[in-house]
């Protein structure tokens, strides 16, 4: 190990004199250490949320409903506010200029603009 | 101001008896770690986990958190990216966590055997009962802590503030953390969790977006747009607007505070050596080099031409006394003769010495003899009005080729005269375009205009359905091919020829390829495809035409391919321009997310109408005291500091109450550190053991009982 490094202490000592378990005790060498970690999805699915009463707070109670207000639609590429959409590419545009951008942008581009709002077709 | 990573090792680990808490506030962002009762934790690091391959030794090394470039160099990062143990705000990592814990540790200085001292962290609000589980089976099992306990960071900094005087006992935390907001009600200085409301937008969010529209924009530039970077753009650059619709209609007229508000970041760039505009004595030089350069030529030429007018007089001399002698050879000898000169008979001969007189006439430089070519011409077609029967089979062949010899000459005269009458034409129609320009330059000059116009547009529409077409045919994943851009006429035929050959060969049977006109096929198709080409040619070569014309009259016409697309911007010298960075309307719109979480896709409400929807979820006992809910709102986390937060967030609850109630907005002291004050301070407390559990509570109570835990913040 290079010698700034050492003095940097940039890394994790393996063995830590606090630790009942060593990390490398736990998790030997060669074992694949990440199957079985649960998503937070999965973590929720198993809590069976369903099975408690309602009003008791759980972590999907608390969850924010869907906005009241009607959306603001903004345009895609320059933020302008976008009475317009393209119907071919389905972006929102502000005016004519904006929709010469986005009628000559390469097919790639107008996902990656599609998905910052969410809205990417995702063939899976 | 970007945040400062505190790793010094402490060393006074070992003066703190044992029933000293460690205070822990695991936040999405930074982990901070310190003891209790103190003003500031001691170490503040990252929450991310690297796990690089050290270059030379090839081991595997773990590193937590964000440390300096230049040290990194050593390893080769490229397979491991910063991973934290987060999804949202839930932990769910525990060999990442496990990793962190140590660090933390580590550089608190601990020593000895195990950590002896009881740990408050923090969590989330509603934390799943399995991460918590497994996060004090962590403690409990890795570390030997003897007794943990479990808060919610927002009511920490809460609490903290009540205390300072900052807030009542009575009122809203408004928490925006890294991955989530959180709205908690405080009542009588309790939190309700039934009335919390919690969004999944947070300062990750508004970094990913900025770092999206960023690279949208510019990129060229997208190396240097990296995540810290990014971030660093967003914490010193970014705000928020009182009214986004007001402040972008700003921008669109380009008004001048639009131009003041945009901020521009001008990345390193040298410019390219400027090529000056030669000099005199430069343009001088080169004409004279070129003039040689064409003296040399000519007399190259000159030279080639004399020698090869050499070559055929001495050949037409040759051939010319091989004729004489012929003359005087008696008849039988002829052929003994002529095999030793090496041709085969006397019309060869002749017709040979014809053909060298003619091109050393024309090297020498005077006209094609037409009327000799005519003569020749006559003299050779003689037998052509010699009907067949009358001539013997070499002359019938002698006769063929003479009639074909004579069909492509006058073809070629046909062809000649026709191009002629071309010049004229194209000369009269020039006369007649000079006339009109004479008389009416402005009209004339507008009318090429636009018929250039229309021609590249429709040029360029056609490169563009070719490409496009192109791209769908490759690109074909899904099969697609009527998605936008129908098959043109050449592909659709291709289709029908296709089927139609696979098709009506008889059922069961695949006999196509056995006949040869089933091959004809595909001239077919190739002969289809090949028109397509041709047609869009005349449209350019028009457009060439005009474009050229314009150019001579028009001075200050620029041809549209010139102007126009990007590709071709590389051609010009690069300047200071593409090398700068501009941040005007992603200003605001990025952190306008959190307000707005349609603006990404998340169909949640924002902050301000998540006050209005935990104040409306407050149990009916509690419901009349949303009035002084209102009066006692604080703003904290770190996703708070953008200016013009509170503003906009007391206008946006503003519109949702009714009117006439007071309304309080303020921010915390410190919005990033006040969670671990506030629990260092709850830790020093004297209720403080009373509100933990230990190693024997959790293996005999169980899961529920560990569901059921909650702290109590008033003491």
């Amino acid at each position: 190990m290079e010698r700034e490094v050492i003095e940097a202490d940039l890394v994790l000592p393996t063995h830590l004199g606090f630790k009942k378990i060593q990390m490398y005790e736990k998790y030997p060498k060669g074992q694949a250490r990440g199957r079985h970690r649960k998503h937070l999805k999965q973590i929720i699915q198993a809590e069976n949320y369903q099975n408690y009463p309602p009003d008791v707070p759980n972590y999907i109670n608390i969850e924010s409903p869907p906005s009241m207000h009607p959306c603001k639609k903004i345009c895609d590429i320059t933020g302008f506010a976008a009475p317009y959409y393209d119907p071919r590419t389905n972006l929102r545009y502000a005016n004519a200029e904006v929709f010469k951008a986005i009628r000559s942008l390469p097919n790639d581009y107008v996902q990656r603009y599609l998905a910052l709002r969410n809205a990417a077709v995702v063939l899976r | 101001m970007p945040f400062i990573s505190k790793i010094q090792r402490q060393t006074d680990y070992s003066r703190f008896p044992s029933s000293h808490p460690i205070v822990i506030d695991n936040g999405g962002s930074y982990f901070r770690i310190g003891w209790a009762g103190e003003a500031n934790p001691r170490v503040i690091f990252r929450n991310i986990v690297q796990r690089p391959r050290h270059k030379i030794t090839g081991e595997t090394v773990t590193i937590v958190g964000d440390h300096d470039l230049a040290l990194l160099k050593y390893f080769d990062c490229t397979r491991s990216g910063p991973r934290s143990a987060f999804d949202s705000n839930v932990v769910y990592q525990f060999e990442i966590m496990e990793y962190i814990l140590d660090f933390g540790f580590n550089r608190l200085g601990a020593d000895g055997s195990q950590i002896d001292h009881p740990v408050l962290i923090t969590e989330c609000a509603c934390n799943p009962v399995q991460s918590r589980s497994k996060m004090a089976e962590l403690l409990f099992e890795s570390y030997g802590v003897p007794s943990v306990a479990f808060g919610v960071d927002a009511a920490f900094s809460y609490k903290y503030n009540q205390q300072r005087g900052i807030c009542d006992k009575d009122g809203l935390a408004v928490c925006s953390g890294f991955s989530t907001s959180h709205v908690i009600p405080f009542v009588n200085g309790e939190p309700v969790y039934e009335a919390c409301c919690r969004t999944n937008v947070g300062g990750y969010h508004v970094t990913d977006y900025l770092k999206q529209l960023l690279s949208l924009k510019y990129p060229n530039h997208i190396s240097r747009l990296t995540w810290e970077k990014v971030e660093d753009l967003k914490m010193e650059h970014c705000y928020i607007a009182p009214d986004y619709a007001s402040e972008v209609r700003l921008f669109q007229k380009g008004a001048k505070e639009a131009e003041e508000k945009t901020r521009c970041w001008q990345l390193p760039w040298t410019p390219s050596p400027a090529l000056e505009p030669p000099s005199e004595e430069e343009i001088a030089r080169k004409a004279a080099l070129k003039e040689k350069q064409g003296q040399r030529l000519r007399e190259m030429a000159e030279a080639k031409r004399s020698s090869k007018i050499n070559e055929l007089e001495n050949e037409s001399k040759k051939l010319e006394f091989l004729l004489l002698q012929l003359r005087h050879v008696p008849e039988n000898e002829v052929r003994s003769f002529l095999s030793k000169t090496g041709y085969v008979s006397k019309q060869e001969i002749e017709s040979a010495f014809t053909k060298t007189t003619q091109s050393l006439r024309k090297y020498k430089g005077e006209l094609e003899n037409e009327e000799k070519a005519d003569l020749s011409a006559a003299e050779k077609y003689t037998l052509i009005n010699i009907p067949d029967n009358m001539l013997t089979p070499e002359q019938v062949k002698e006769k063929k080729r003479q009639l074909f010899l004579k069909t492509t000459s006058e073809g070629r005269q046909r062809a000649k005269q026709k191009r002629f009458e071309e010049d004229l034409e194209r000369e009269r129609q020039n006369k007649q375009d000079e006339e009109k320009r004479l008389e009416n330059p402005e009209l004339y000059l507008g009318q090429l205009r636009a018929k250039h116009r229309d021609l590249s547009e429709k040029v360029e529409q056609r490169k563009r359905l070719k490409t496009n077409g192109g791209h769908s045919n490759g690109n074909n994943v899904s099969g697609g091919v009527g998605r936008g851009e129908r098959l043109n006429a050449a592909q659709r035929e291709r289709m029908r020829l296709l089927t139609t050959a696979a098709f009506d060969r008889g059922k069961g049977e695949d006999t196509f390829g056995y006949k040869d006109e089933d091959w004809q096929l595909y001239k077919l198709m190739s002969k289809d495809t090949e028109d397509d080409d041709e047609g869009p040619d005349e449209d350019e070569a028009e457009l060439a035409r005009v474009s050229s014309r314009l150019r001579d009259i028009d001075p200050t016409f620029v041809s549209r391919s010139e102007a126009g697309p990007s590709e071709t911007s590389h051609l010009r010298p690069l300047t200071k321009e593409d090398f700068q960075i501009l941040l005007g309307v992603e200003r605001f719109r990025c952190p306008e997310i959190i307000f707005n979480p349609n603006l990404i896709g998340i169909d949640q409400a924002g902050l301000d109408e998540m006050a209005g929807v935990s104040i409306r979820r407050l149990p009916a006992v509690c419901q009349s005291l949303d009035e002084r809910m209102t009066n006692s709102i604080l703003m904290m986390g770190g996703n708070c500091l953008f200016p013009g937060m509170a503003d906009r967030l007391e206008a946006g609850i503003r519109m949702i109450r009714p009117c006439g109630t007071p309304i309080r907005v303020m921010g915390a002291s410190d919005p990033i550190l006040d969670a671990w004050r506030g629990a260092a301070a709850y830790a020093a407390a004297m209720q403080f053991p009373q509100q933990t559990f230990s190693k024997v509570d959790y293996y005999e109570k169980g899961e529920d009982w560990l569901r059921q835990y909650q702290l109590r913040y008033t003491y």
